[in-house]
């Protein structure tokens, strides 16, 4: 058997598989999200028997569905600003200065990856509550999110520094452009689609989010993940856990295809248009 | 370097690696004090040992601790045992290989809750698995599924949720190794098998080692999946960390956690060492 042939064999076991494994559950969901409850999707019907989107408009008239948006959606793109904000100097100096301890400075800031996500999020809540700041809980998610996030947008920005062509900035300095305009000719262009990048991955980490957004909102500040975790527990009604579901995921893929081509595109050269 | 690109140095450092070192330092630090009674929120504070001694005793926890280290290791070894094979063969593109590359990555897109659900649909009281197992007569009526006893359905998820991120991994680097060293060793009569044991295992060491360390530490913490789809009658140690905590037992939830980070950092690196002997033939260096 050819090396093509078996490529053939595999690649249509991988599309059985891909049927299982994604297209079938997707299918079940968005099934589910349109059951309409006047007749209700038993066993014996293999589709649901009356199709409509009174789920949808039901749980956004009256559940915390609205607020869990408004939240999520408030929530993640100030994460994201706050992010990037914190994270350029740092980034800045990986990428552009060299010092010793460097290697030992990228290690560092990977610790928040390290720490399993509940004990942040717990013994997060204890220093909450010993500093007497635990009623603001926005402002409590938005610092520990951006702390989180922390090490993604360092790490993206950093290589982003280290590809800014230093004859560029040579040359924007020979021609007599002040420190703004040397940032504004050489470093931006180059910048801007790691800039993008983060601001892209730290928003949907931010929306995504559970173990943060549960334990220091808990109970009054509702999210997206949040609200989709008490859906399928004690309150598990099926076809409203799965228009959360699907809210929640759509425009993440969405945007994570988005981020791809971002990071696909991220050449310095390309971006700022010389070289 | 001068002391004043030192001083430069450290406030370009301070907002980003400063505020995670404090943070995160603080965190872990709050976590280990309060373990032996320290920074209690209500009541008085007092070294001790007594909330460790305690949790010893406790069934709960120590089952816990079992059931932990089984969901960690075992998935990480699924992950990884399901991407290898993949990895080898998407090593090089061929028609196709870009989508398929594409669909197996897909569950990283995939809010852990939401595929949670999804599985949980799938394998329902009246789900998919038991029409069809009802459908083709192999069993009498429908089987309950969900909340297994041996977590087969935390498994499944975390294999899911995981194998994809091992892949990403493994894909770098078994693409990395020289198709000149490959012809190599077929020239010298070196099997498929062979091939892999002495050539792309050993030089995929590091990767697989990754994968391995994320994929356990991950799945040891692991809360929604075993929530949602593991056994009712286990706990894993981040449910039992969230139990304490709901009622106000700072104490004891600090122990679980110190035990969780604790059990991470010897998980990865037994796994790390275990993995290197293996892959490069029984030996360490």
């Amino acid at each position: 058997m050819t090396r093509l042939n078996l490529n053939k064999i595999l690649l249509w076991a991988l599309f059985g598989l891909c049927v299982i494994w994604l297209v079938i559950p997707f299918t079940i969901a968005i099934l589910w999200s349109l059951v309409d409850p006047s007749q209700p999707w038993t066993p014996d019907h293999l589709l649901p028997p009356s199709m409509s989107f009174y789920r949808w408009g039901y749980l956004w008239a009256h559940s915390s569905l609205k607020i869990a948006m408004f939240n999520s959606y408030m929530l993640a793109p100030s994460v994201a600003i706050v992010t990037l904000t914190l994270a350029m100097p740092t980034a800045y100096a990986l990428g552009r200065i060299n010092f010793p301890g460097k290697e030992v400075v990228k290690l560092l800031v990977l610790l928040p990856l390290v720490v399993p996500g509940f004990v942040t999020a717990i013994f997060f809540t204890a220093i909450l509550f010993q500093l007497g700041l635990n009623a603001w809980r926005f402002g409590a998610i938005l610092f520990a999110h951006s702390i989180l996030f922390l090490p993604y947008a360092i790490r993206i920005m950093s290589v982003s520094f280290e590809t800014v062509r230093q004859d560029h900035i040579d040359a924007a300095r020979d021609l007599g452009a002040s420190t703004f305009e040397r940032w504004k000719v050489a470093y931006i262009p180059a910048l801007k689609p790691g800039i993008m990048a983060t601001l892209l991955i730290v928003f949907i980490y931010s929306i995504e989010e559970f173990a943060i957004a549960f334990i220091v909102g808990s109970p009054n500040f509702t999210t997206i993940p949040t609200l989709l975790f008490t859906n399928l527990g004690a309150n598990f009604i099926r076809p409203n856990a799965a228009v959360i579901s699907l809210i929640l995921v759509v425009p993440n893929v969405i945007l994570m295809l988005f981020l791809e081509r971002l990071l696909r595109s991220a050449n310095p050269a390309l971006s700022s248009g010389k070289g | 370097m001068t002391w004043r690109s030192w001083l430069k140095l450290g406030l370009l450092l301070a907002p980003g690696l400063g505020l995670i070192l404090v943070f995160i330092g603080s965190v872990v630090y709050i976590a280990i004090a309060q373990s032996f009674g320290l920074f209690s929120l209500s009541g008085e504070s007092e070294f001790s040992l007594e909330y460790w001694s305690r949790m010893f005793e406790r069934l709960t926890y120590n089952r816990a601790i079992g059931y932990s280290l089984y969901v960690g290791f075992a998935s990480a070894f699924l992950a990884v045992l399901f991407a290898y094979p993949l990895a080898v063969w998407l090593r090089r593109p061929f028609p196709g290989s870009l989508t398929i590359s594409a669909v197996l990555k897909a569950p990283l897109l995939v809010h852990g809750l939401v595929a949670a659900f999804l599985y949980v649909n799938i394998i329902s009281y009246h789900g998919l698995v038991n029409q069809i197992m009802q459908g083709l007569g192999i069993w009498d009526g429908p089987h309950r599924l969900q909340n297994d006893s041996r977590a087969i359905g935390v498994l499944i998820l975390q294999t899911w949720k995981n194998m994809p991120f091992a892949l990403l991994l493994l894909v770098g680097s078994v693409s990395a190794i020289s198709d000149d060293v490959l012809d190599a060793a077929a020239d010298l009569g070196a099997g498929p098998f062979a091939r892999f044991r002495r050539v792309i295992a050993p030089l995929s060491v590091s990767a697989t080692q990754a994968a391995l360390v994320i994929v356990f530490v991950g799945a040891l913490a692991d809360f929604s999946f075993q929530v949602i789809a593991g056994p009712v009658n286990k706990q894993s140690l981040s449910q039992l960390m969230v139990f304490f905590k709901g009622y106000g037992r700072w104490h004891d939830a600090a122990v679980v956690a110190v035990t969780l980070m604790g059990l991470g950092i010897a998980g990865s690196a037994l796994l790390a060492l275990v993995s290197r002997f293996i892959l490069r033939g029984g030996r360490l260096s």
